[in-house]
């Protein structure tokens, strides 16, 4: 079975006023960009996507994983990776603990070796003892990768994730993610202000108009 | 005019420039004089007693005391396991409430309850936990056949269970609030939440992901509210005295009642006592570190062993349970209370009184008149105090771009982590020795020692989290700092003064060992009044009392609700 995200009927109000819509269907290694200008509820779609939609919005419409309706499951049954602008790694956590938080339960040294291989496929060698703070924010931004990645999700949230990143890196680290994305087979979805973001994602892009501001 | 303009700005200068050295001093200078004004007597050195040769007299004397070693057992272990119970209880809630709105509700819940003195709080437990009190009576005579009052040893009881029910109970909403104010500082609020949702989409259930991720990042906010709290606990007069056993007491307790024998030289062997006081309180905090490095140690593997519940789902009911039992623990004991103060003829087991009487306010109205002033005043003059003084020190930081040293904040909160007993007789012997008569003066002072913490704590949030950019602009627009600070800055923070003045006399309201050894026994406020009652004669004029010292600092709030509810209609 191939793995596909279902967005069925989607919509958002705040307040009762409506925000957004969306009907959409993404399939595996696939990734839809969803761009449009702050407050068009890009962010607010994600977080309803992720189970942890904020007080003051109402959502209609459902969620399918893999066929599998996950409308009303709570955040952390729904295995969807979440990657941010800031890569979050928990601060009182080594790199490779940051890692093994995010896996599966399982046999110890099993997971070790995971880790490692991981960081030396993202080539993050010998860091797995450092603390996160102390590297580099694009070495951040790897390992919060592997982290999501070595969970193993069933599809993959992307919000604004390369936006603190300066153009170089963020060249380097977008390529990557869209890379391993294809790799895994896993369904995307990207949340973005940056059209080279959604050139690279090379996938369907939706372009939110702003909200009209009520009085 | 511009002389006397440039004259007021210089002053306001060097006002500003020296706030920061006077707060110090204020609070430094009482608490070391006054613990070497402990230390000199316990060494034998009491001139006013004619002793000036230095030994350990004291000291065997003090290690001669019959059932010192209970004392000592009591103190410690009421104050570890009231800190335990409520540093438990507060997780517990924060983590099952965490992502909820309840969290909110149940802040704004705690809140007045944070104002209760300690002797209203131990009054009303105390009147829940007696024989005849409203749990027996809730359950009599359906359930246990009781048809009168049982013989059971709550409170007072030796092991000093009814003491860590009323700490534990007084020191869970400090607890709670000061960890919420500490997490809703802005940039921190945002990464906890963000990485709480990180755990979450990982697969991490939500009281789980709180332990894991949350609480490593919050516990060393948590860390100096804990001190305190176990600090006050460990040398507490209050609590042990309204709900603890007699013989022997705490150790606090009876250090205070041989500074309060009629035989002088027992002074000696309450310096003595004083420094064990000291000793057994870092022995809490000590042991606190301890406890604290071992559960880091033991539990780090287990924070990335990739478990991700633990649980979660039971747990999470147990907790729903124990915030219900807690709030009807809570209403069940002011309910006790307000009863009380009217009951006339009230029988066992009947779970209201037959009769209901004014008289127990009347006259208790009437005796309370000067208290009630007393009371007022230094809580009014030590809060301004305090206001200004922290005003002016945080407009230092400001003006100088520099947050107050680690160091420094550490002596402010100095009064509230150093037990009181073991300096405030210190201090009592110093203004003896200024000659300071006015009792007035002497109580203002000792209350400052502890209103000024809070009031700091209180303010300094919401003063630096001001934008410097509003002061910054009106620099720019030619205004000079003093009109800065009163046009500009002030205003801003005009519902934080207010919520910090109505903290701080509540504060003041409710302290009772700096009253009484400040005035010598001498100055009635509300609260000595309900402390020297509570083991008297009558629950019901101890309840309108009790009810009283909860009355006062809930006006003072009121107060200030109301004040910013007209302004902003207006």
């Amino acid at each position: 079975m191939t793995s596909s995200l279902q967005i069925d009927k989607l919509k958002i109000m705040r307040d009762q006023v409506p925000l957004l819509a969306l009907n959409e269907t993404i399939a595996g290694g696939d990734v839809l960009s969803i761009m449009g200008p702050s407050g068009s509820g890009k962010s607010t779609m994600l977080n309803w996507l992720a189970g942890m939609l904020p007080h003051g919005f109402c959502a209609d419409g459902e969620l399918y994983l893999n066929g599998k309706n996950i409308t009303h499951l709570p955040s952390y049954q729904r295995r969807l990776g979440l990657l941010y602008q800031d890569a979050l790694l928990f601060p009182h956590l080594s790199v490779a603990d940051n890692i093994a938080f995010a896996m599966p339960k399982e046999d110890k040294a099993v997971r070790r070796e995971k880790i490692a291989k991981g960081l030396k496929d993202l080539g993050l060698v010998n860091l797995e003892n450092r603390g996160p703070e102390s590297l580099s924010g694009g070495q951040q931004a790897r390992v919060a990768l592997l982290r999501v990645l070595l969970s193993q999700p069933k599809a993959i949230l992307l919000d604004e994730p390369f936006s603190k990143l300066d153009s170089q890196l963020r060249q380097e680290t977008r390529q990557l993610v869209f890379q391993q994305i294809s790799q895994h087979q896993l369904p995307a979805i990207i949340v973005t202000h940056d059209e080279s973001d959604a050139l690279a994602a090379n996938g369907k892009v939706i372009v939110l108009d702003a909200t009209p501001k009520h009085s | 005019m511009a002389y006397s303009n440039h004259m007021l700005n210089s002053l306001f200068n060097t006002v500003v420039r020296l706030s920061p050295k006077v707060l110090i001093t204020i609070l430094i200078l009482p608490v070391f004089a006054g613990l070497l004004g402990v230390l000199l007597p316990a060494f034998g050195w009491l001139p006013a007693l004619g002793k000036t040769q230095l030994g350990l007299q004291g000291f065997s004397q003090l290690l001669q005391t019959p059932g010192l070693k209970q004392m000592v057992a009591l103190s410690f272990s009421t104050s570890l396991l009231s800190g335990l119970l409520a540093f438990i209880f507060t997780l517990l809630l924060l983590a099952t409430f965490f992502d909820s709105p309840w969290l909110i509700r149940i802040r704004r819940m705690l809140s007045p309850i944070l104002v209760i003195p300690h002797a209203a709080a131990a009054i009303a437990i105390a009147f829940l936990i007696t024989p005849s009190g409203m749990i027996s009576r809730l359950f009599s005579p359906w359930l246990t056949q009781w048809h009168i009052a049982p013989d059971w040893l709550l409170p007072h009881d030796p092991y000093g269970i009814s003491i860590i029910i009323g700490l534990t109970l007084k020191e869970l909403p400090f607890l709670m609030l000061m960890t919420l104010n500490a997490m809703a500082q802005p940039a921190l609020n945002n990464k906890i939440q963000a990485q709480y949702r990180v755990a979450l989409s990982l697969g991490y259930y939500p009281i789980t992901a709180f332990f894991k991720v949350v609480l490593p990042t919050i516990y060393p906010l948590m860390r100096l509210p804990l001190l305190a709290i176990l600090a006050y606990a460990s040398a507490s007069v209050e609590m042990p005295l309204i709900l603890g056993p007699n013989t022997p007491p705490t150790l606090a307790v009876a250090i205070m009642n041989w500074f309060h024998d009629v035989d002088l030289s027992m002074r000696i062997q309450a310096s003595a006592g004083a420094l064990l006081q000291l000793l057994v309180t870092v022995l809490v905090l000590t042991t606190w570190w301890l406890l604290e490095r071992a559960i880091k140690k033991v539990s780090y593997v287990s924070l990335s062993n990739g478990k991700r519940n633990y649980g979660d789902i039971i747990l999470a009911k147990a907790v729903a349970l124990l915030t219900v039992l807690l709030i009807l623990v809570i209403a069940l004991s002011l309910a006790g209370l307000v009863i009380w103060s009217f009951a006339g003829y009230w029988h066992f087991p009947a779970l209201l009184p037959e009769q209901w009487l004014l008289i127990h306010w009347q006259s208790a109205l009437l005796q309370l008149q000067i208290p009630l002033m007393n009371t007022v005043l230094v809580g009014v003059l030590s809060t301004f105090i305090a206001v200004v003084l922290t005003l002016l020190t945080l407009e230092f930081e400001q003006q100088n771009r520099v947050k107050l040293t680690k160091f420094h904040s550490l002596l402010i909160y100095l009064p509230l982590l150093i037990p009181s007993i073991a300096f405030l007789f210190g201090l009592v012997w110093l203004q003896e020795a200024l000659h300071s008569d006015s009792t007035f003066i002497n109580v203002v002072f000792a209350h400052l020692l502890f209103v000024l913490p809070y009031v700091f704590l209180s303010l300094a949030n919401s003063y630096r989290r001001l934008d410097p950019r509003y002061a910054q602009l009106a620099a720019s627009l030619g205004a000079t700092p003093v009109k800065v600070f009163f046009k500009v800055t002030l205003p801003q923070l005009f519902a934080a003064i207010l919520v910090a003045s109505a903290l701080g006399v509540a504060i003041s309201f409710s302290q009772y060992l700096p009253t009484q050894l400040a005035s010598g026994g001498r100055m009635l406020t509300l609260t000595t009044e309900a402390v020297t009652l509570a083991n008297g004669a009558s629950r019901r004029v101890s309840s309108v009392y009790a009810l009283m010292q909860m009355i006062l600092p809930a006006m003072a709030f009121l107060m200030v609700w109301l004040i910013l509810k007209l302004k902003r209609k207006w």
